[in-house]
């Protein structure tokens, strides 16, 4: 049997690549989605925090189905447990609020149901989603499709496309298959630990604790998670500290300003992962192929966010191949440039500022400096009036 | 590079599966376990050590490997 043919086929099935799926789809593609797990967001490495303009923005309507709990804004504490307050509830009571009419600012949302959503509506929209799927490599011959080599329950596949995307997160091998410079920076890439936990009280805010003693190159942070549950976890820059983020961690909840805020913590689950507070790729297309969302650097380098730079990435993406491929212009890498020149308009601009910004606080050698510089930054980065509210 | 290649154990009792490793990793792809840690069959002859630096928890060690095979 020849192998199958399709418009675009897409590696991985996170909040990137469910959203290039779906929009592509709907768009009138042909698009097979792979994802090597078993169960989408599992294990989860991530806390999910996300802006429900976020979601409205790229066509997700929030739901009960990965809703853990609604947030109204964010307390950002320096490094003596100063606070400030950014609660929407009291900025602007005639929008946000738990009261009919009022709406949250935000979710935290369960990253495996979160991501099952994202691919039910991916397959609703015509997408065909097979999980248990890894992909292997690809090559080009220059005519039409590309192949790309798969594995689905130890049987080998191969399938053609005329775009690959790589939306294989921050592990991404599709980008070095295409020999791209995905190499991330030891300095830039940050190591986080959070327990999910039972027994510390949060008021919807998504709670960010700044200060080089608690963690070095990162923050530490508190997040409401539904059920009476909290998210506590921490990510550190390991060329500035001598322990690990685990170490940290420990340390924070016991030796910090709110020890006796955790002290009747319970640890319910264990979850890490990598962040990257880096710049996004400078190049993120290849001859027949394109990178998305984790997979292309494309988190928010302050806050670490990547859900809806992920999310947006996505609708691009999928807009984009539409449009090329019914045009029926081949997917050269010269064409291709223009998905990364949308993203640069819509979203990368911003992110290259941003990241910028963030360069300049960690290039400060003095500590209190830097501390206060960071502390600075979060406080106007989440506030009503912040040029960057929106990524 | 004249550093001298290594093979990685990794503890999995304490390993949470969370990938760090793999970002950081400049080997060429596919240097990966079944668990989604970095390689731990095949010799690296990077030996740059930076998954050992950013895993959270320090769950990963290294023996030298010896003509390629390694000590096990
Ligand atoms: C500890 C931690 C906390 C975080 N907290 C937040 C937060 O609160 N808010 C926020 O916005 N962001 C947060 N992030 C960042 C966020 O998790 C990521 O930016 C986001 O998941 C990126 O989405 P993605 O679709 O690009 O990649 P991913 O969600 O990583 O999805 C990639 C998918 O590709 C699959 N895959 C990989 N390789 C292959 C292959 N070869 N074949 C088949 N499938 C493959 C994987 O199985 C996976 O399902 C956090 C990250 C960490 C580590
Ligand atoms: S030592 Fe460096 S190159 Fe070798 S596996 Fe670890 S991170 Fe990768
Ligand atoms: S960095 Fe450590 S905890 Fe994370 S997957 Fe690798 S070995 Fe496991």
């Amino acid at each position: 049997m020849p192998p199958t043919e399709y418009d675009i086929v897409i590696i991985g099935s996170g909040p990137a690549g469910a959203t290039t799926a779906r929009v592509a789809a709907k768009l009138g593609l042909r698009v097979l989605m792979v994802d090597k797990r078993q169960e989408l967001g599992a294990p989860i490495q991530c806390s999910g925090a996300v802006s429900r303009h976020a979601l409205e923005a790229c066509g997700v309507i929030p739901v009960a189905e990965f809703i853990h709990e609604s947030i109204y804004g964010f307390g950002i504490y320096n490094v003596a447990g100063e606070k400030t307050t950014i609660d929407y509830r009291q900025l602007k009571p005639s929008e946000y609020g738990h009261q009919n009419g009022q709406k949250p600012l935000g979710y935290v949302v369960d990253r495996r149901r979160f991501d099952r959503h994202l691919m039910t509506l991916a397959e609703r929209a015509g997408a065909e989603v097979w999980l248990k799927t890894e992909g292997l490599s690809y090559q080009t011959d220059g005519s039409e499709y590309c192949q790309i080599q798969l594995r689905r329950f130890n049987q080998p596949i191969q399938v053609k496309a005329k775009v690959l995307v790589g939306a294989d997160g921050l592990q991404s091998q599709v980008g070095k298959w295409a020999g791209l410079r995905t190499h991330i920076k030891i300095t830039e890439l940050a190591s986080c630990l959070q327990f999910i936990v039972d027994g510390v009280k949060t008021d919807g805010l998504l709670e960010i604790i700044t200060g080089h003693h608690w963690a070095p190159g990162g923050y530490a942070w508190v997040f409401p998670k539904g059920h009476g549950y909290a998210e506590i976890g921490l990510g550190v820059i390991c060329t500035m500290t001598k322990k690990n983020a685990q170490w940290h961690l420990d340390q924070f909840m016991q030796q910090s300003f709110f020890k006796e805020r955790f002290q009747n913590a319970r640890i319910l689950e264990i979850q890490g992962g990598g962040v990257p507070l880096a710049a996004p790729l400078r190049t993120q297309y290849a001859e027949q192929v394109i990178l998305v969302g984790d997979a292309a650097r494309h988190v928010n380098p302050v806050t670490g966010g990547g859900i809806h730079t992920a999310l947006s990435g996505g609708v691009i993406a999928g807009e984009f191949l539409a449009k090329l491929i019914k045009s029926g212009a081949p997917a050269t890498a010269e064409n291709l440039k223009g998905y990364q020149d949308s993203w640069l308009d819509q979203l990368g601009h911003k992110m290259w500022q941003l990241y910028e910004e963030k360069t300049q606080i960690f290039r400060t050698d003095d500590i209190d400096e830097r501390d206060r510089l960071l502390f600075q930054t979060m406080s106007q980065y989440f506030s009503p009036y912040s040029e960057y509210k929106k990524i | 590079m004249s550093k001298e290649a290594v093979i990685f154990k990794i503890g999995w009792n304490a390993c949470i599966n969370c990938g760090a490793c793999v970002a950081i990793c400049p080997q060429e792809a596919g240097f990966i376990s079944a668990f989604d840690t970095i390689a731990v069959d095949t010799p690296c002859d990077i030996a740059c050590m930076l998954c050992e630096d950013i895993c959270p928890v320090t769950t990963i060690t290294h023996v030298a490997a010896v003509n390629g095979n390694g000590v096990f």
